[in-house]
């Protein structure tokens, strides 16, 4: 179960965390741990790419809702991105997608960063 | 030996020696030989001192004395009888008893050598038991046969001056006191008994053992002189060379002593501080066990420091389970004759502070000369009377855990013995100090156990007993942790007006903090319900209520129906919680009105994407409720259970009841993960609308 992996890319002001494998309760603290470290370097512009990731516990959702608060404080947001179909539908469940913007590319979601929605 | 026996004992040589006393007198008064008197004579004498024996023998086993205060007794005694013998010896010789052929002389004479002979004879058998305990101290086994030589040629040299034995026999009795006093010789040394005694001890011995070389040597002269040997064989010729055989062994034996205890005296010291480091690791291993109160483990420990190598003063400093930004942080445990802002002084000042040094190198440290030290230059000046220093690291798993120091008031106060002992005490210190807190760590763990186990009782009684039954409507329920308590949570309410409020809610997490917040929503839920007149009112105001109180990553999904059991309605709103599966004759679907986790965002956003739903049921329909614990339930090849098998199964059981619809649904789930523990909390409510028509 602890089948989980953290990669962190850095580009134009935009931090990239690709996710892979299981995120549940055991391994939502290397996530934590992640955003964190992030959010100590004063780095709030942040996409979590979806990718890879298999499967997201409510204990893997609630290290999101930890930091979204502070990290949109700092004039920042956590960005999602290349969710797979059966991890959109936990985000989906729980409403989600009215908190946090959902892209199908991380590319779009990079882009929003520098280009916000006219809303 | 019984009160009576000893009376026994003393009686018999008391009436032999009389009775023999007086027919020695009568016998010289009327010289006529009565009978076999001689025989008589001679086996009552070799039973009274044979009754002696045992019974000084037995007096000696009762006490139990240091070895220099027992021969300083024998000293006291033996110097005593010598004097009075050589004194007798002395006053009887100015006449000469056998020219006086007078009864009244001869009374006299005869009582003078009862009077000299019987304490002489007691005291070669004291003199003998006392070298025995000697000989055999620490015994091995040439000691005790070697001294068992020794007895047996004894006996036979004292049996072979019998007056009724042959002229002819001489030689051969002189040539067994002889192969006696060779084994005298032999016996004597065996002198393991100055090995353990102190210093003190010893010299006492040395006075001693001379002072008795002395008197035994005149008690044996004196045995064999004119009148010590009249006044033994007055009593019976085998006493005088039993007496005298056990003086010359006394002397040779005390000889030997003075000998051997002046070449231990250099020693002693060693030995005595051998023997006190051992009682100290003794201590130490009794401590191991007592390892039940930190404190007292640790106190023990730096008060033993100041015994094992006569430091001054001790310490012992404990790492901090955490780590401070400025690297290993120590606790002072324990401390003797020294103060914590000393120690501080000593251990945590300085250009690189003793502790650092023993953290980096995991060595031990000694400094002979504080003062001028360059690792303890700061010291200098200060009001602290130190003047040389070890200190020694305690490790375990190749990890520090502590340090202990030690202290003297003089320079160069420890040598390499005593930094060996220090070592090795801290290996044992050590294992102590590591069993302590495993065994207060298991402690704790059992206690948490037992916490966990009234939690899981109490968790349960937050859970109705049984769902409630009615004519029109079934319900079903299971709720299974999957660890001792969990976080999710379902309940029915009595709305009144025809209608029961289900809810079913899953906590983020698991475990312990999953179920506080599980009995949280009860407490809203029950107060709430009946309240609300909608299902999304309640979820609403469900939601204001607990942002305040849940943490931010915390957040629960719920989905609350009521049901109309005349009308056959059900109004739901769903919190971010797993659709509702809906099974009728016609359809199968997951009802998924829209709707936020609670605790997820405040107010407003929560309140617009909020909405409820109804379902106007008709006969035989089924609604399932759940959480993700089942459609997440997962097999060996990580296959999620899933809605689609979810709607099979109902779909398939539809027409049976609730409670069986649940049972096999349960059976399925589980069968799916292979009977294997399930990783998540899995609860199931089943309703089952069989209408009113089956009723009456």
């Amino acid at each position: 179960m602890s089948d989980f992996k953290i990669h962190h890319r850095e580009g134009e002001g935009v931090n990239v965390i690709e996710l892979k494998g299981y995120l549940d309760a055991h391994t939502a603290p290397e996530l934590e741990t992640t955003f964190q470290k992030l959010l100590n370097d004063k780095k709030f512009n942040i996409v979590v790419n979806c990718k890879d990731l298999t499967y997201i516990s409510s204990a893997g959702l609630g290290v999101f809702m930890a930091y979204i608060e502070d990290v949109r404080k700092n004039q920042g947001d956590i960005k999602l991105s290349n969710m797979t179909a059966k991890v959109y539908n936990v985000f989906d469940l729980l409403g989600f997608p009215i908190l946090y913007e959902i892209y199908k590319e991380e590319k779009e979601a990079i882009v929003r960063f520098t280009q916000p929605k006219k809303s | 030996m019984s009160r009576l026996r000893r009376i026994i004992y003393i009686l018999i040589p008391t009436l032999s020696f009389l009775g023999v006393y007086i027919y020695d007198v009568t016998q010289y008064a009327t010289r006529v030989e009565v009978g076999d008197g001689m025989y008589v004579r001679e086996i009552l004498m070799i039973i009274s001192f044979t009754l002696l024996f045992l019974l000084l023998q037995d007096r000696r086993g009762q006490r139990v004395r240091g070895i220099p205060k027992e021969l300083g007794r024998l000293l006291l005694v033996g110097a005593f009888l010598a004097s009075i013998t050589a004194l007798a010896s002395f006053l009887s010789s100015s006449g000469n008893p056998d020219d006086v052929r007078q009864i009244s002389v001869k009374a006299i004479d005869g009582f003078l050598s009862f009077a000299v002979g019987i304490p002489l004879g007691m005291f070669a058998i004291i003199t003998l038991l006392t070298i025995k305990d000697l000989v055999l101290y620490k015994r091995r086994k040439g000691a005790w046969r070697n001294f068992l030589i020794y007895l047996v040629l004894l006996v036979l040299a004292c049996f072979s001056t019998l007056p009724l034995l042959t002229v002819e026999f001489a030689l051969i009795a002189s040539s067994i006191t002889f192969l006696a006093i060779i084994m005298v010789i032999v016996n004597s040394f065996k002198q393991n008994w100055i090995v353990t005694l102190s210093r003190r001890e010893k010299i006492y011995s040395i006075i001693y053992s001379a002072l008795l070389f002395c008197v035994f040597t005149l008690l044996a002269v004196l045995s064999e002189n004119e009148f010590g040997q009249k006044a033994l064989r007055t009593i019976s010729a085998p006493l005088q060379h039993f007496a005298f055989l056990n003086f010359i062994f006394g002397a040779i034996y005390s000889g030997m002593a003075f000998v051997s205890t002046l070449f231990h005296l250099p020693t002693a010291e060693q030995y005595e501080r051998k023997q006190s480091e051992l009682s100290s690791l003794h201590n130490l291993t009794r401590l191991v066990s007592q390892v039940f109160d930190f404190q007292d483990l640790v106190n023990s420990v730096t008060h033993m420091t100041l015994d094992v190598v006569g430091a001054n003063r001790a310490w012992l400093e404990i790492r901090k389970k955490k780590e401070v930004s400025s690297g290993l942080a120590f606790d002072i445990a324990s401390q003797q004759n020294i103060s914590a802002e000393q120690i501080e002084a000593v251990t945590g000042n300085g250009a690189s502070p003793l502790r650092d040094l023993l953290v980096d190198s995991k060595k031990f440290l000694i400094v002979d000369d504080v003062p001028n030290d360059r690792r303890t230059k700061h010291l200098k000046g200060s009001d602290i009377k130190i003047a040389s220093l070890v200190s020694v690291p305690l490790i375990s798993h190749n990890e520090l855990i502590g340090i202990l120091h030690a202290t003297k008031d003089i320079e160069y106060g420890f040598d390499q013995d005593d930094v060996d002992v220090l070592t090795t005490f801290a290996d044992n210190v050590t294992i102590a100090i590591e069993n302590s807190r495993l065994i207060s760590e298991s402690l704790e763990r059992e206690r948490l156990k037992q916490e966990i186990m009234v939690a899981q009782q109490m968790q349960k009684k937050l859970l109705p007993e049984h769902p409630p039954q009615f004519p029109s409507l079934q319900f079903a329920a299971s709720w299974e942790p999957s660890m001792e308590v969990g976080g999710d949570y379902y309940d029915f309410v009595n709305l009144g007006s025809n209608k029961v409020g289900l809810v079913v809610g899953d906590v983020a997490g698991k475990g312990v903090s999953a179920a506080f917040y599980m009995a949280e929503v009860k407490g809203i839920f029950q107060s709430l319900s009946k309240l609300c007149k909608s299902p999304k009112e309640l979820l609403v105001r469900a939601n204001e209520t607990l942002m305040g109180s849940l943490e931010r990553k915390a957040f629960i999904s719920i989905v609350y129906a009521i049901f109309d059991y005349v009308k056959g309605t059900v109004q739901l709103a769903r919190a971010g919680h797993c659709p509702v599966v809906y099974v009728s004759a016609t359809k199968q679907e997951l009802i998924r009105p829209n709707g936020l986790g609670l605790g997820l965002t405040d107010g407003e956003i929560f309140q617009q994407s909020t909405e409820g739903s109804i379902i106007r049921l008709t006969d035989g329909d089924v609604c399932v409720f759940y959480t993700d614990g089942i459609t997440e339930a997962r097999n060996a090849e990580g296959d999620e259970y899933g809605y689609e098998r979810l709607l099979q199964v109902v779909t398939s059981t539809r027409n049976e009841s609730a409670q069986h619809i649940m049972t096999t649904l349960l059976n399925e789930v589980k069968a799916h993960t292979g009977y294997q523990s399930f990783a998540d909390d899995m609860t199931l409510v089943v309703a089952k609308w069989v209408g009113p028509t089956q009723s009456k």
